[in-house]
């Protein structure tokens, strides 16, 4: 790893180009799926959270592992089940004997990392579920009467299986909408098939080296907080949203007034990640469908038509076009 | 300010200008299709109705074209912003407008993305492209337009000269009706304190003719329609004249008469009656209307007027000449000032009853219609010395030879006084045209009666 120069942090093209480092490092462990790749990146950027939703297989929980290798962040893996307890996922007060007797001590549980991998959390109890939300929204942990902080940067990967839904919990809409984006892994391409093949049944294994760290990941962060947004776009933005209000045989419900802020947060973060330090109509335009797929609830209409919440999102944003 | 950011702002400027200079000539190619299709809307309209305004109403739409535009593009012109983000189009993403919204804040990134912004703009001015003529096929449109327009303004129709002939009829018209107000205020302005109220039911009778010559211009639609309702006019002036005359006359003569309102109706029977006699001068060429005044002089006051009857059916005076009552010269001179309109007249066209009114010694006005012609032969009208069953005839009124009669000039003719049928069909005449001018008959049986008095002519 390149030493991350601390006068630096400030700088945004530099720090710029030190996530594009991050972001070509992983797709070097990675192959294919560079939109993933930049969706997730994006979303640590901001510090969102993402549910990835795909077949078994793809890569999630390989990405993940890479992408704490590249920033050097601590990762942990929870597979979730049905029989997996809150505490499991937070941890729990276990009493602890000494020479001054018997105490309570807090164990922490594998939430307490920087990257989690939350694996088919659809599988566990809405209870279970429920453990994540404080961690993701607040990045706090709370057992019995005490609140435990969790290490910044935290960040939650969670996958989901489309299908098999037989003896899994969907996640309710509150839990949904925690997550800034929801990302399709599709299955890859016949080359890429190829390339991860070669990659991971091959004897030349690639070594990932470490690019950033959390402080510099943090800094970038805050420099994606600065980047200025025009009225025009904020406008759009706006306008978008609301759109997802309006009436549409298509929609059920819109989209969350956070749904607004993790679209900002994104086009910012996007902005930020092709060098440029102001958000454009396109910006905004790419990262809507992740961002809001998972925040509308399509109707039956839109069920029964077969008519998808990326078509409705494309339709909103078509309608709207400046 | 620094040097960097004043140009910068400078070049958004010059583009607002030319988005603003863009629209206006986009409105007006707009406003002038706009202007130039109703324009030609107006001019189909004048091929199916009279439409005598068409031509300037679709010159005022092309023209209103030119201030529609430049308020709409007053109202439209562009802002800075609008500027800034126009010129975003053109590959600068956002960072135009984000640096023209944020060029009075600080700030480390809006420092930089504004400097980001400015050097982007001045490397790529030259991709700022603002086209400021609208294009081609909306400019050809519009041209087009205006040339069908131009070329139906000058195709000719029927519709078109009818049009033409309601407009002239129209103004004549609305001429007349402002005389004829002037007139009805005038007698509304009457003293009519010290009149009685015979006097005064005549003074509202008159205002009620004119109320009614008033609708019939309003609701005359041909030139025929105009000259009747003209001539109608004149002949209620005549009559409103000769009565104001009588009014005056009585007033002066009376006790607790008004000297002022005597006079001022003495004034406006004058005026009248000039007017009636100027009336048809104002007009036309049509030679056979029927004239005013010329008869009556059966009375030696009303020789005095004789003008008017140029026309043929006048000069009824010619065998009036026999007696000297009724004025006639039999000569027939053709004095007569009036007579226009274009009514069908008849007879020999001479004679034209200028009835000089030997009698003369009345300083009457004399009225009445010019009828008959001077070659015209008819019966006489005989008055009875005694009427039937007053046993003050003798004979049998079937059998003529025991009947006290005798043959004069063209007819037989009973014994007793006997007047010039010249001499009462004008009085004859006119008794019905102030029944038809009063509405006294049913509708239709008013060109009956005037056929009828024609006929005499």
């Amino acid at each position: 790893m390149s030493e991350l120069d601390r006068n630096r942090l400030q700088d945004p093209v530099y720090m710029a180009q030190r996530i594009a480092d991050c972001e070509a490092e992983i797709q070097k462990g990675i192959i294919g799926q560079r939109e993933i790749i930049r969706q997730v990146i994006l979303a640590m950027l901001t510090g969102g959270n993402v549910l990835l939703e795909g077949m078994p297989g793809l890569g999630k929980t390989r990405l993940v592992s890479t992408i704490g290798r590249v920033f050097d962040l601590s990762f942990k893996r929870i597979q979730f089940t049905p029989d997996l307890m809150p505490s499991d996922v937070t941890g729990t007060n276990i009493i602890v004997k000494n020479e001054k007797g018997s105490s309570f001590s807090f164990e922490r549980g594998p939430i307490f990392a920087n990257l989690i991998l939350a694996d088919e959390i659809n599988r566990a109890t809405p209870k279970t579920q429920s453990a994540l939300l404080e961690a993701m929204q607040e990045h706090t942990v709370t057992v019995g009467n005490d609140s435990h902080r969790l290490e910044e940067p935290f960040f939650v990967l969670a996958t989901q299986n489309p299908i098999e839904n037989e003896g899994t919990y969907p996640l309710p809409e509150a839990q949904l909408d925690r997550f800034m984006f929801k990302i399709l892994v599709h299955f890859p391409s016949k080359e890429e098939l190829r390339g991860i093949v070669t990659l991971t049944e091959g004897s030349g294994a690639v070594e990932i080296q470490k690019k950033l760290n959390g402080e510099g990941l943090l800094a970038a962060r805050a420099l994606v907080n600065q980047i200025p947004v025009a009225d025009a776009v904020m406008e759009y933005l706006l306008d978008i949203v609301m759109e997802t209000h309006a009436a549409n045989p298509h929609i059920r419900e819109g989209a969350s007034p956070r749904a607004a802020q993790a679209l900002i947060r994104a086009a910012r973060a996007k902005a930020f990640l092709e060098g440029r330090l102001n958000v454009s109509f396109q910006d905004v335009e790419k990262m809507a469908p992740p961002v809001l797929r998972h925040r509308i609830i399509p109707s039956f209409d839109a069920i029964s038509e077969g008519v998808a919440e990326d078509v409705i999102i494309q339709r909103i944003l078509d309608a709207k076009k400046p | 300010m620094g040097m960097e950011q004043r140009e910068f702002l400078v070049t958004i400027k010059a583009c607002r200008r030319r988005l603003n200079l863009a629209g206006f000539l986009k409105n007006l190619i707009f406003a002038l299709c706009v202007g130039a299709g109703a324009g030609i809307v107006f001019e189909t309209a004048a091929f199916v109705t009279p439409l005598y305004y068409a031509d300037i109403y679709a010159g005022t739409a092309v023209l209103l074209a030119v201030p529609a535009a430049f308020a709409a593009a007053c109202m439209r012109r562009g802002t800075m912003e609008q500027a800034a983000l126009f010129m975003d189009g053109f590959g600068f993403e956002e960072r135009i407008i984000t640096a023209y919204e944020n060029r009075d804040k600080d700030g480390t990134l809006i420092v930089l993305q504004r400097q980001d912004a400015m050097r982007r703009l001045s490397e790529n001015r030259s991709r700022i492209r603002i086209p400021i003529w609208p294009s081609w096929k909306s400019s050809v449109l519009s041209l087009c337009l205006l040339a069908v327009l131009t070329g139906l303004a000058f195709v000719p129709s029927p519709v078109k000269d009818r049009a033409r002939e309601l407009h002239g009829i129209r103004e004549e018209a609305g001429e007349k009706e402002k005389e004829i107000e002037e007139i009805l205020e005038s007698l509304m302005q009457l003293e009519q304190e010290t009149l009685t109220q015979e006097q005064q039911a005549a003074l509202q009778e008159m205002q009620e003719m004119l109320q009614s010559s008033i609708q019939e211009h309003q609701q005359a639609d041909s030139a025929a329609a105009l000259a009747a309702a003209g001539e109608k006019l004149n002949y209620k002036y005549e009559n409103m004249s000769s009565q104001l005359s009588n009014l005056a006359q009585s007033l002066q003569n009376g006790a607790t008469a008004s000297a002022a309102s005597a006079d001022s109706m003495q004034a406006m029977a004058e005026k009248l009656q000039e007017m009636s006699g100027m009336e048809p001068s104002g007009g036309n060429q049509t030679a056979s209307n029927q004239g005013q005044g010329g008869q009556e002089g059966q009375n030696g006051q009303n020789g005095s007027n004789g003008t008017g009857s140029q026309n043929s059916q006048n000069g009824s005076n010619g065998q009036d000449g026999q007696n000297g009552q009724s004025g006639g010269q039999g000569d027939g001179s053709g004095q007569g000032q009036g007579g226009q309109g274009d009514g069908s007249g008849q007879g020999s066209g001479q004679g034209d009853g200028s009835s000089q009114g030997q009698g003369g010694q009345g300083d009457g006005s004399g009225s009445g219609r010019g009828t008959g012609s001077s070659s015209a032969s008819h019966d006489y009208v005989s008055v009875p010395n005694a009427i039937a069953d007053s046993g003050n005839l003798t004979g049998n009124s079937v059998d003529h030879d025991a009947s006290q009669y005798f043959r004069t000039q063209t007819g037989l003719s009973w014994e007793g006084t006997h007047v010039s049928h010249e001499a009462v069909i004008g009085s004859y005449e006119r008794n019905a045209y102030e029944g038809i001018s009063a509405g006294r008959y049913p509708s239709g049986m008013e060109d009956v009666i005037k056929k009828y008095f024609a006929s005499f002519n």
